[in-house]
């Protein structure tokens, strides 16, 4: 689906992602870990096409930099960690400008409606739904506790009905409660056929537990790509972290034990 | 109203649109000069009558081949006397051409705030008017204008001046700050109005006979405005204003963020494009008819936010009626408040909006 | 860190700027100075306008009798400040454009050194190197000159900036003509100042029997109404009201001022001209050659087609400042606008 090939970012004589190669094929989850200032970020928002890069992004077969906007936001839609809001729009515009991409063009102000409109809103309806905003459609965005943030804009995203779905850290700032709600949603999301998933986290855990692939990166290189049993080992992990990962990870848990 | 629309439903609609109105129906009837409202009206009819007639004449003329005989049953006699004067050669093309640059900045600066993200934008706060104006005074000292058409020189400068300095203040705040926070926007409109100020004084230094008028071009004058100046001004807001219009959904966007704008398929560049030239069009015409006049553009948008909310699609529309009527009532002040005496109106809108740039800044620092 | 960065960056603009701003004086100055000779009476009575609110008090003149070339002359200038003067000053600088043409009519303008930028009047003082002036004066620029005494009026400039230059060891005199008789009053002070007391003397008496016939001469009976237009309707409209040297003489001349509701100089409705309907307008617009001539676009504005001075074509456009200074010229607009209303033949 997604054939990322030599992807390389600088900002002047730095070099923050150095000739990246990878793919992610349908269905799959790839989870993009390593320790801060390893160009994670950098990589998505590149493939994202949100800062300059050398290289090729490639989506089922097409150059994503040659794409018009509306055709590469029906491919891939993206979810920020943060969203500073300014103005009182309620939930539900949010979600709905989801369903830009769909109808830009010549009806692109035409709204909601008949024929085309109906799927429209009907996508919104159904990613409300999904996301758990229903009943707080009308609120307006800058009322929400973080978590209502995160969902609504995830809901955006459904609505929006990307292919590939990028995660920039997306429940970094979020209570566990939602984490899980968040991660447990995409999930869902995933299982519908021709949807892959590549998000940037932190935390190996959940990289371990939702993954169906590892890309670890270190100084904007990557250090190991595949499944996780493969990756999340100590032999990549422990040079890169600069310490023993796994027994780090054990003995935080081995707290919950009895 | 439900939110199922985001539009303007029929009824709002009417009901800015009757506001509009009737401000415009008061502002025509008082002024300096009392007109008692009998005579005002008949005063209006008969010149609108005339002016049917006229047409009507012209093309029976055309259709029948000469006589115009249809025409002139309905041919009425052209208002005349002091009365006629005042309120069809003076009130009518003043208030018509305030209630379109009101409309006009109104709605730029509705476009600017979404675009930005940022309440606190607008064409006098980030320093777009002041260069519209330099603009407009270097084709007057230099002599810039185009032959057959003495009005155009300051205006296409106007036009072009506006959006440089445009494009000069978002690259430097982008350079400096790339979120756009609120207060790198604010310094640098702030450094970019004195940098222009002082440019303007150089040039008048240097063309002192040709500019008098300075403050004419930092708080604007709309008096003696002519019917020509309202078709112009109606040009630019049904070119310029129709295409922000059109670029509702992605106002919407963007003042969710650009970032987001970017991912849900908002051709971000070109969009940023469009709005910037059409905003500094509509702005580089107002600055060119009726001088730098302040604080609509801010004031107006955010008073309208607090009616109908941010979305734009209902947003931009009921700037365009909020801000001729904003200026409208701010023109009439300025016209009757110290009668015979006339204040400049920028002067009004300057009071307003200075208030109001600081009750918006100190909420927006409250929740930002 | 970004805000500090971003605040250091944003000083450093201002502090650029502000250095600009003074490296940037002497040029500005000088071109100011090549500009002078078509500088324009509306600036000029707009400085005026602005600086107007702050007048001082009226002081009456009190001079003591003629004092001889040798002993030191005493004066009271126009805001009541004593003055005293070794012997009448050679080398003078005068600020406001008045007082150059008060000290060219007293037969003193070889001693003027240095004028102010609006200083236009007659031609040979623009020949005298330029200060700049009103808000801008530049006390190192004066001192540079070394002026014995340096006149200026209490209309475009303030008593801080007086202050601030007599610390500076320059001498300086006030005028401040409200009314013709505040012009004589400024014309005897100065013509004392420089030893010219019997010019002066000429000066006033020559202007006290001009106005004086043209007085007479005058058929008006206060029937026939004026109004004088300061600022083109372009840019808004601006006029004389009561208490502008403008108001005086047309009541000199029997004619009633339109706006003599209003005080000062102000900027009016345009309904109100329309509604008052003035039989004679008096314009001050300069004219730069191209387009209508303010006559023309004052016969051409929309609406005006009933008012008496429009329908006649009784404009008249000054572009001397004739009317608009309190100098001795104040004759020469009075003649003309009695030229202008009365003709050849008294009517």
């Amino acid at each position: 689906m997604l054939h990322v090939e030599d992807l390389t970012v600088r900002y002047g004589d730095l070099t923050i992602v150095d000739h990246l190669n990878f793919a992610v094929e349908e269905g799959q989850w790839l989870m993009i870990v390593g320790p801060n200032g390893a160009g994670k970020s950098t990589a998505l928002n590149a493939i994202a096409q949100g800062t300059a890069y050398t290289g090729r992004v490639m989506f089922e077969g097409g150059e994503m930099k040659k794409k018009k906007s509306s055709d590469r936001a029906r491919c891939v839609g993206v979810l920020m960690q943060n969203h500073f809001v300014e103005y009182a729009f309620s939930v539900e515009e949010v979600a709905a400008l989801g369903r830009y991409a769909h109808s830009a063009g010549a009806r692109r102000n035409t709204g909601k409606g008949a024929g085309r409109g109906g799927e429209d809103s009907r996508a919104v309806e159904d990613a409300l739904a999904l996301t758990g905003m229903i009943s707080q459609r009308r609120q307006s965005i800058l009322t929400l506790s973080g978590g209502e943030l995160q969902r609504t804009f995830l809901a955006q995203v459904f609505a929006q009905d990307p292919k590939l779905l990028l995660l920039d850290e997306p429940t970094n700032h979020l209570d566990l409660v939602y984490q899980k709600q968040v991660f447990e949603l995409i999930g869902k999301w995933l299982q519908t056929p021709g949807r892959a998933v590549i998000s940037v986290v932190h935390d190996l855990s959940l990289a371990k537990a939702y993954g169906t692939k590892i890309l670890l990166m270190n100084h904007g290189r990557e250090v190991a790509c595949g499944p996780a049993a493969e990756v999340l080992v100590p032999e990549h992990l422990d040079p890169v972290y600069q310490m023993d990962v796994g027994g780090w990870m054990r003995q935080m848990l081995g707290q919950w034990n009895g | 109203m439900k939110a199922r629309s985001d539009r303007f439903s029929f009824i709002v609609f009417l009901a800015f649109a009757a506001v509009a109105f009737a401000v415009f129906c008061l502002c025509v009837c008082v002024g300096s000069v009392g007109i008692p409202l009998t005579d005002t009206l008949s005063v209006i009819w008969g010149g609108v009558r005339y002016q049917a007639g006229r047409i009507l004449t012209v093309l029976s003329g055309v259709v029948s081949g000469g006589s115009g005989a249809a025409g002139s049953a309905w041919q009425a006699a052209r208002p005349e006397g002091l009365q006629a004067s005042i309120i069809l050669s003076v009130r009518l093309p003043r208030v018509l051409c305030v209630a379109m640059t009101g409309a006009a900045l109104a709605l730029a600066g509705g476009a600017m705030q979404g675009l930005l993200k940022n309440p606190l934008a607008d064409g006098s706060t980030l320093g777009v008017s002041s260069g519209a104006a330099l603009g407009a005074v270097t084709a007057i000292a230099f002599g810039i204008r185009f032959p057959g058409l003495p009005f155009a020189g300051t205006m296409v400068m106007a036009i072009l001046f506006a959006f440089l300095s445009l494009v000069l203040i978002l690259a430097l705040a982008y350079r400096l700050d790339y979120s756009l926070a609120t207060n790198t926007i604010i310094l640098i409109g702030v450094i970019f109005s004195m940098f222009v100020s002082s440019l303007m004084n150089i040039i008048v230094t240097f063309a002192a006979d040709h500019i008098q008028h300075i403050t004419f071009w930092t708080m604007g004058s709309l008096q003696g405005t002519s019917y020509q100046n309202a078709l112009v001004l109606l040009g630019a807001l049904l070119v310029c204003g129709g295409i922000i219009l059109r670029h509702a959904r992605e106002l919407n966007a963007f003042a969710i963020g650009e970032d987001n704008a970017r991912h849900i398929g908002v051709d971000v560049r070109k969009v940023k494009l469009v709005i910037l030239i059409t905003v500094s069009g509509l702005i580089g015409v107002c600055v060119s008819i009726g001088g730098s006049i302040g604080f609509v553009g801010l004031v107006t948008p955010h008073m309208v936010r607090m009616l109908v909310g941010p979305n734009h699609r209902r947003l931009l529309p009921a700037s365009l009626f909020g801000g001729a009527v904003f200026l409208m009532l701010a023109d009439l002040a300025a016209r009757v408040l110290l009668d015979p005496i006339e204040l400049p109106i920028g002067v009004v809108t300057s009071l307003v909006g200075a208030v109001a740039f600081v009750v918006i800044f100190y909420r927006s620092r409250k929740h930002g | 860190m970004k805000r500090n960065k971003f605040l250091a960056a944003g000083i450093a603009v201002i502090l650029a700027c502000a250095l600009a701003a003074c490296g940037g004086q002497p040029g500005t100055q000088q071109t100011a100075a090549a500009s002078t000779a078509a500088e324009t009476a509306v600036k000029e009575t707009a400085v005026e306008t602005t600086e107007a609110s702050t007048e001082a008090p009226e002081t009456s003149e009190e001079t003591s009798a003629a004092s001889e070339a040798s002993g030191p002359i005493k004066v009271t200038d126009m805001l009541g400040r004593e003055i005293t003067l070794e012997k009448p000053a050679t080398r003078v600088v005068a600020l406001t454009a008045s007082d150059c043409e008060i000290l060219f009519a007293i037969g003193a303008g070889d001693t003027l050194v240095g004028r102010g930028t609006y200083c236009d009047y007659p031609a040979e003082v623009l020949d005298i190197p330029a200060v700049q002036s009103g808000s801008e004066t530049n006390i190192e620029e004066i001192l540079a000159l070394e002026p014995q005494l340096l006149i200026m009026s209490a209309m475009s400039q303030t008593e801080e900036q007086a202050a601030q230059l007599e610390n500076a060891g320059v001498q300086v005199v006030i005028s401040d003509a409200q009314d013709i008789a505040g012009v004589y009053t400024a014309i005897e002070m100065i013509g004392k100042l420089m030893g010219k007391d019997e010019n002066a003397a000429e000066v006033i008496d020559g202007m006290k029997t001009s106005f004086a016939e043209l007085e007479e001469k005058a058929a008006g009976d206060g029937t026939e109404s004026i109004y004088f237009e300061v600022s083109p309707l372009e840019y808004g409209l601006y006029t004389a009201g009561a208490h502008t040297f403008m108001d005086e003489v047309a009541n000199m001349l029997g004619l009633r001022n339109c706006f003599a509701d209003v005080e000062g100089w102000s900027a009016i409705s345009e309904e109100q001209v329309l509604d008052r309907n003035p039989d004679y307008i008096l314009t001050i617009t300069l004219y730069y050659g191209e387009g209508p001539t303010p006559e023309e676009e004052i016969l051409s504005r929309a609406g005006w087609e009933n008012v008496t001075a429009v329908k006649n074509k009784a404009i008249l456009n000054l572009v001397g400042n004739e009317l608009s200074r309190p100098a001795p010229r104040l004759v020469d607009g009075a003649q003309m606008l009695f030229d202008f209303v009365y003709g050849g033949d008294a009517k």
